[in-house]
This record gives C-alpha cells, sequence and structure tokens, in this order.
C-alpha cells in the first residue's frame, strides 16, 4: 500500500469512481485519486407515505433502512434513510422521489459533496492530509491540519493568468494576454486554428493548479467551445480530461435591498477556474481571501469565489449539523411565531441609531465593538433553536445560557476567535510587513462571513433562520450600546454618537488613545463584548441633512486622525455611482482639510480646497479630463420595460440594446453625461465620444454638491452643544 | 431585511406627509418654526424608537417638548450670565 502526502484540491462526484479527490502532493506531483464514499439523504412525515416511498425505490440500486434522526426544532424523527454508494446518482433519485411524495419532508438532500466529505473524513479543502491509497484507490485519509491554524502551510499553486486586451462587452478582444510566473506574452486570437493549439500547448505544459482570468466565465471558455466546435480542435482546460467545463447560466436576484447580477460562470475540475470580473469580492480580499473562505466554510474555492459570503454561512451550519447529527432541511420549516401588535412593535427592530451631534468637533475617540453581532450570538448562545424561550428574570427572548450551545454559535465560535487572533497578530505587526497584505485579506475575508451570519438568522430562506433570534440579537445589541453609553456618561464623556457597534466619545483634556482605555475597559467588563479603538480623530465632521440644516445624518461623516489618516463614511467618495473625477477632487479636498490639527484650524484651509477645485473646473472646461475620469457606473434596477420614466441608467442601456447588447437588472451600466439628444453616452458603445458634447454643467453640480458636503460644516466650527 | 414595521424615521416622514396641508396653510414664518419642530423630533429618533409606544407619535411630541426645554434652560443660563457680566 502507498501513502502521499499533500494539499486537497478539490473533491466531486464522478459516474464512474464514486469521488475523486486530486491532491497537490509535497514533491509536486497532482494526483487523481479515487474513493468509495456513500452518501445519505432522509425523507420524513406521513408513515402510510414513507411506506409508499419505499416501495418506490426498492427498484433502485439504493439501501434502505428505518432509523431515528435528530431535527434540530423537532428533535428525534422517525425517517426513511436512502443511501447510494454513488453521490453522483443523488440528485436524480431524490428529484423523482420528491416529485412522486411532494409532501414529504426531506433532509440531508442537497448538501454540497465536499461538505460530506470533510463531516466524514475531517479532511478539509486546502488542507494537508496523508492518504493510503492501494492503487488509485484512498484507503484511509488523515488530517494533517485544521482549517483554523493561523498559520497554514502555503499551498505551492501554479497559477496561470489569461487576460484579453480588450473588455469583450465594449470591443472584439484581439489578443490574449497569458502569464505564468515570470514569462509574460500574448497570443492573437486569430486565426483561431492556431490560437487553440497554442493555448493548448500551454495549459499542458504549465499544467495550472489555477487559471486566473479576466472574462473567463463570461467570454473566455464560452467562446472556447465555440471556436473547438468549429475548428475541430478540442480544447478541455480540465485537467481532469473526463469531465468537460460545466457551465452554469447567469443570474439576476435580489438581496440586501438591491437587484445583484451574476453572470454565467465556467467551473473545471482537478484544477480551478476563478474570473477576477465575474468574482463577487475578488476585489476587495483577492485569492488569499477567497481561499481562506473555502478552508473555513468547505466549499470549493471556484465556488466561494463566485457566491455570496451567505452561501459560505449556510454551508458552515450544514458541517456543523452533520457533525453534531442533526438533519439539514431541503426547505426552511420554520415560520415566525405569533405576536400581538405591542410585541411586535417591541420586537421588530434593528441597531441602536443614534443622531449624532452636527458639526466640527476635536479630539474624538471612536471605539468600535469587535464583530459585535456575532460575539452576541456566542456569547449568548442566541440560535434559532435556543431562542423564543423566556428564562426566569428576562424579559426579552434572549439565548438561553446554560443550554446546550446552540447551533449558530458553534459554527461561529472558531471563526470568530480566528480573526481575532488574525487582527491581534496584524495590530502587532510593522505595516510595511510582507504578511500585512495576505493577513488582511484573510481577515476580511472572515468578517464577511461574521457580517452575513446575522442576516441569516432573519433570512427566510437560510435554513437554520429564525426571525426571533436575529431580533434577538439585535435586542441585545441595543442593551449593550445603551450600557456603554450610561458607563461613558458616568465617567464624564459626551456621546456625539453611536451606531449599532461603534461609539464617538468625547471629553475635554483627552486627545492620546491611552487616555480612552479606562473607559473601553469599563465598557468590556460590563458587556463581555471585546472592544478596540478604531482611533483618536483631531476632528471628526457630522454633517447635517442637505435638505434640513438643523437635522443631523447618522451614517455620515468623515475625519483625520492624530497620524494624518483619513477616514470616511457614507459621503460621495464611498458611494459606487461617483464618478473618478469627482471622487478624486473630493479626496483631495479632505486630504487638504486633514493638514488642521485642530477644528479652529479648518477654516484656515478653506481657500485652498476652493484653489484646488477651481482648477478642477477650468480643467473640465478645457477637456484636460479623461473621459474615463468622467464615466458613471449606475446598477439596472428593473428591465428595460419597467420603467415609467427612465433613469440615465436605463437610457445607456437602451443605447446598448440597440446595437445587440442585453443588460439585465443588476448588470451596471457605464455612461457619460451629455448634451442634447438622451442626455447620455453608453461607455461601452465603443465609438468615440466627442468631448465637446460633454454635459459640463451636470458634472459641476455632482462636483459642486461632493465638495458641499466638505466644506459646508466646515466653514464654521461648531459652537459645542451646552449639555445640561 | 426582515422588517415588518417601518422605521421610525419612515414613520416620521410619514407624519410629515400628512400634516402637509396643515403645514401648507402656516404663513411662511410659521413654516420654518414647524419645520424646527420635526427637526427637532428627527434629533431623537433612536429615543423614540426605543420607548417601544403604540403611538410613537407621542414620543415625537416629547422629544420636542425636550428641545424646547433644552432651548429655554440654554437661553437662560445665557441670560444668567449677562446679568452677572453686567451687574
Amino acid at each position: 500500500m502507498n501513502e502521499a502526502t499533500g494539499w486537497l484540491l478539490d473533491v466531486y462526484a464522478d459516474e464512474e469512481d464514486g469521488i475523486v479527490l486530486w491532491l497537490l502532493t509535497e514533491d509536486d506531483r497532482r494526483l487523481r485519486l479515487r474513493m468509495d464514499f456513500d452518501v445519505t439523504f432522509y425523507a420524513t412525515g406521513d408513515f402510510g407515505l414513507l411506506r409508499q416511498a419505499w416501495t418506490y425505490l426498492k427498484e433502485r440500486n439504493v439501501k434502505l433502512e428505518r432509523a431515528a434522526r435528530r431535527d434540530l426544532f423537532l428533535g428525534e424523527r422517525d425517517v426513511l434513510a436512502v443511501t447510494t454508494s454513488n453521490p453522483s446518482h443523488l440528485p436524480k433519485i431524490f428529484a423523482d422521489l420528491s416529485r412522486q411524495f411532494p409532501s414529504l419532508d426531506y433532509c440531508d438532500a442537497d448538501i454540497p459533496l465536499s461538505l460530506r466529505f470533510i463531516a466524514q473524513t475531517d479532511a478539509h479543502l486546502l488542507g494537508r492530509c496523508r492518504v493510503k491509497l492501494d492503487g488509485e484507490r484512498v484507503r484511509s485519509i488523515e488530517s494533517l491540519d485544521s482549517p483554523w491554524e493561523i498559520d497554514p502551510a502555503p499551498i505551492p499553486l501554479r497559477i496561470l493568468t489569461l487576460s484579453p486586451d480588450e473588455n469583450p462587452a465594449v470591443r472584439k478582444p484581439r489578443r490574449l494576454r497569458v502569464q505564468y510566473r515570470q514569462k509574460e506574452y500574448s497570443l492573437p486570437l486569430e486565426p483561431a486554428r492556431a490560437f487553440l493549439i497554442s493555448l493548448k500547448s500551454d495549459l499542458k505544459r504549465f499544467d495550472p493548479d489555477l487559471i486566473l482570468t479576466d472574462y473567463g466565465d463570461t467570454w473566455l471558455f464560452p467562446q472556447l467551445k465555440i471556436w473547438s466546435q468549429e475548428s475541430g480542435i478540442d480544447v478541455n482546460p480540465n485537467r481532469d480530461e473526463g469531465k468537460r467545463v460545466l457551465t452554469r447560466r447567469a443570474d439576476s436576484y435580489f438581496a440586501y435591498g438591491q437587484v445583484i447580477y451574476r453572470g454565467a460562470q465556467a467551473h473545471l475540475f482537478g484544477r480551478w477556474h476563478i474570473d477576477r470580473c465575474n468574482a463577487m469580492s475578488f476585489g476587495e480580499y483577492g485569492l488569499e481571501g477567497a481561499m481562506e473562505q473555502a478552508r473555513v466554510t468547505g466549499l470549493g474555492v471556484q465556488e466561494m469565489a463566485r457566491k455570496s459570503p451567505g452561501a459560505g454561512i449556510t454551508a458552515m451550519q450544514m458541517l456543523t449539523a452533520l457533525r453534531s447529527g442533526v438533519m439539514v432541511p431541503v426547505q426552511k420549516q420554520q415560520v415566525e411565531g405569533r405576536k400581538t401588535l405591542a410585541e411586535l412593535i417591541r420586537a421588530d427592530r434593528s441597531g441602536l441609531i443614534y443622531q449624532p451631534i452636527i458639526g466640527v468637533h476635536g479630539n474624538v475617540a471612536q471605539i468600535d465593538f469587535s464583530s459585535m453581532y456575532p460575539a452576541i450570538m456566542v456569547k449568548h448562545n442566541i440560535s434559532p433553536e435556543t431562542v423564543g424561550r423566556v428564562a426566569e428574570g428576562v424579559s426579552r427572548p434572549v439565548g438561553i445560557n446554560g443550554a446546550p450551545e446552540g447551533l449558530v454559535p458553534k459554527t461561529l465560535r472558531p471563526l470568530l476567535e480566528k480573526r481575532l487572533r488574525l487582527k491581534n497578530i496584524l495590530a502587532d505587526l510593522n505595516p510595511r510587513d510582507c504578511r500585512v497584505e495576505i493577513l488582511k485579506s484573510r481577515a476580511a475575508a472572515l468578517k464577511w462571513l461574521l457580517v452575513v451570519c446575522f442576516g441569516y438568522l432573519g433570512y427566510k430562506n437560510a435554513r437554520f433562520g429564525k426571525i426571533e433570534s436575529h431580533e434577538a440579537v439585535t435586542a441585545m445589541s441595543r442593551e449593550l450600546m445603551l450600557q456603554a453609553k450610561e458607563i461613558g456618561e458616568d465617567m464624564g464623556f459626551t456621546i456625539l454618537h453611536m451606531y449599532i457597534d461603534c461609539l464617538f466619545v468625547q471629553q475635554e483634556g483627552f486627545h492620546r488613545p491611552s487616555d480612552f482605555t479606562p473607559l473601553m475597559n469599563a465598557i468590556e467588563e460590563k458587556t463581555g463584548i471585546p472592544i478596540a479603538l478604531e482611533g483618536v480623530f483631531k476632528w471628526v465632521v457630522f454633517p447635517a441633512s442637505k435638505r434640513d440644516g438643523r437635522v443631523p445624518v447618522p451614517n455620515q461623516y468623515f475625519g483625520a486622525f492624530k497620524d494624518g489618516t483619513i477616514k470616511y463614511r457614507g459621503i460621495e467618495l464611498r458611494r459606487r455611482d461617483t464618478t473618478m473625477w469627482v471622487r478624486r477632487i473630493q479626496l483631495a479636498a479632505l486630504e487638504i482639510l486633514a493638514m488642521a490639527n485642530t477644528p479652529e484650524e479648518i477654516a484656515a484651509y478653506v481657500p485652498n480646497v476652493s484653489v484646488h477645485v477651481e482648477r478642477a473646473r477650468r480643467d473640465l472646461r478645457a477637456g484636460r479630463v479623461p473621459l474615463e475620469e468622467l464615466i458613471v457606473r449606475q446598477k439596472l434596477s428593473r428591465v428595460l420595460d419597467g420603467y415609467k420614466s427612465p433613469s440615465p441608467a436605463a437610457r445607456a442601456a437602451t443605447q446598448l440594446k440597440a446595437m445587440g447588447r442585453e443588460i439585465t437588472p443588476g448588470q451596471s451600466v457605464e455612461f457619460l453625461f451629455t448634451r442634447g439628444g438622451s442626455g447620455v453616452h453608453a461607455w461601452e458603445l465603443g465609438e468615440a465620444l466627442d468631448p465637446g458634447r460633454l454635459d459640463t454643467k451636470r458634472y459641476f453640480k455632482l462636483l459642486d454638491r461632493a465638495i458641499r458636503t466638505v466644506l459646508d460644516p466646515c466653514k464654521r466650527s461648531c459652537v459645542p452643544e451646552r449639555l445640561l | 431585511m426582515g422588517r415588518t414595521l417601518i422605521t421610525i424615521t419612515q414613520l416620521l416622514n410619514e407624519i410629515e406627509a400628512n400634516l402637509s396641508a396643515f403645514r401648507r396653510t402656516l404663513r411662511r414664518s410659521d413654516q420654518y418654526v414647524f419645520d424646527g419642530l420635526l427637526a427637532s423630533a428627527r434629533r431623537h429618533i433612536a429615543a423614540i424608537g426605543q420607548a417601544e409606544s403604540l403611538l410613537p407619535f407621542e414620543s415625537a411630541l416629547l422629544a420636542m417638548l425636550l428641545e424646547q426645554a433644552k432651548e429655554i434652560i440654554v437661553l437662560q443660563q445665557e441670560l444668567d450670565e449677562l446679568k452677572k457680566r453686567y451687574e
């Protein structure tokens, strides 16, 4: 019997071989291994129907047995267990059975294979493991590390990067840039035959573990298929030669109050493909972040790079359920409990959002609860199955402390601890340390999983969601924020603002970070949730509403820390639909103001900002601003026919439609504001725009608005509110 | 996500819309004061929410009163300071 040690790259079902594992060995080999792997799903419900289901399945090649399995909410249930030794057959068996018996409840029927594999073997994706082999067949597998390790051994991946010379949505690409380690060259796309031969040979020569592309999902792989068919030269980008590229269709869906578009996808077998232009948060945390998410969630890198963090959290909950012997329902079964109107008013509320004191404030500390909501879930054991029971002496439905740890806290605890450990390491590192960027990406990837875990408690389709647990978290967060406020006020601080999980506090004579340590210690001791100092602002601005100068805006602020770093939230700079030109000038304005060390000094820098803005206006008037900087990017929120008065984005999309390019809801449209006609010019039209047609007045208006946001509150220093 | 009830901000917007005929009938100078009253309620959205009242407009009125009372005390303090200065 042979043995091999290495990193687990991929796991998938195979019609012939049960499941296939790809191992990247320590001696740089890529092994395709096979493993016998039984998978089971459960049906439960009316006994008569279960008996009929048994009879229906008897003729199939499956193992049937009556068993007792735990449901998270209902406890032990009698179930019909259906086991197949070929995981690739499970979807069809389940689809047939559920079509025939739709009133039965089904569990564990749609769990990704990688999760089943991890739950059974403890060997996780991207983790190191040792396999004992009988030829290509895996006899046993032993995990050599844990996904919770802070410093896992890096995987020596071979990465091939492919990117066209043009955005295919705008212009027809002519060349494909190829990059592998230090080599970089480009292949002409025509003639297609020569291109395919070259690409095929490159794939064979480099044998990459990861093909990183631009527009691979939406252009390169679909196009490769067409060219292959036309030329007769078969280019199969999979490492597993028996497999074809797995394609998934594009779709638009509604989430977090907006329509989101997800392009078509091309998944590979035996190696990964990530399209940087179609990966959900790739821009934010890159490959390192996607790999970190894959490591902790148990979903493959290709999946995790394209899916929302919510899918990752669901996968983690499934894994916890599998390991705890809890069934995973296919359909959510928990609905909101009945409430009176008074109870609904009490429960259906968000986190605490204060109205800040308008104006410019000096020496302000921003202190944040670290991962507040997940920390509340873990500390107070808030999980769908633990809430709803009101403990003695507690007036609100919160998690039951002392009860067995709930599924959600059990899932989140290691994730939360890992992120805090990463953050602590980052805090101690020199910012120039080469590890900083990688650790930041990994921490950001974990942060997103933690951010969505709260939303999923109340998400209507979440398997383990229940609105009462969602409400319990916000109720607890409001209580903790009020406790923090009271502690701050008892210690003589003015609470300028509170926003969900952070506080802005100020006290005469306090300006060093250490001045705020006693406050943070007191809050942490009282609430039991870690709190950290984001920084001390030398000045911070809470602007007033543009509509009424007497009304504060809770989600907007900007300011400069003691070290000169600028922080801004909610202003034009943070908005995706703000043009690069406006952003650049608003940022420059903030940088000029950041030279002021006190609120009183700010007024002296306002004239410098005005000079800068005037220069920018002259540049635009003289045509010295590149058109790229003037592109406005807006999302299409509905189909074109659905607009009564089309937005600028809809008008630009109509122009694209006329030239045969379809834009679906959730997709962004780029355009320039122009004079006359429809008032816009779609950027992807390709034809050059005469700069004389630019609607400069419109751009000046956008700029003025952004500059007013920054300057209006700074023109007169805040008159401190006289608190009684 | 998961919210059935409207937020206090939305509620105040609705109240403002419902009172638009009332506001329209006021003199321009009174309209400014009226807007100030609503603005002062908006400074206490968090507290109105925390009151968990079936009739949140009651809490909004209380917030307006609070701001008025604050204003009076601040003016009183300023008056006292001025008096001290000239005595």
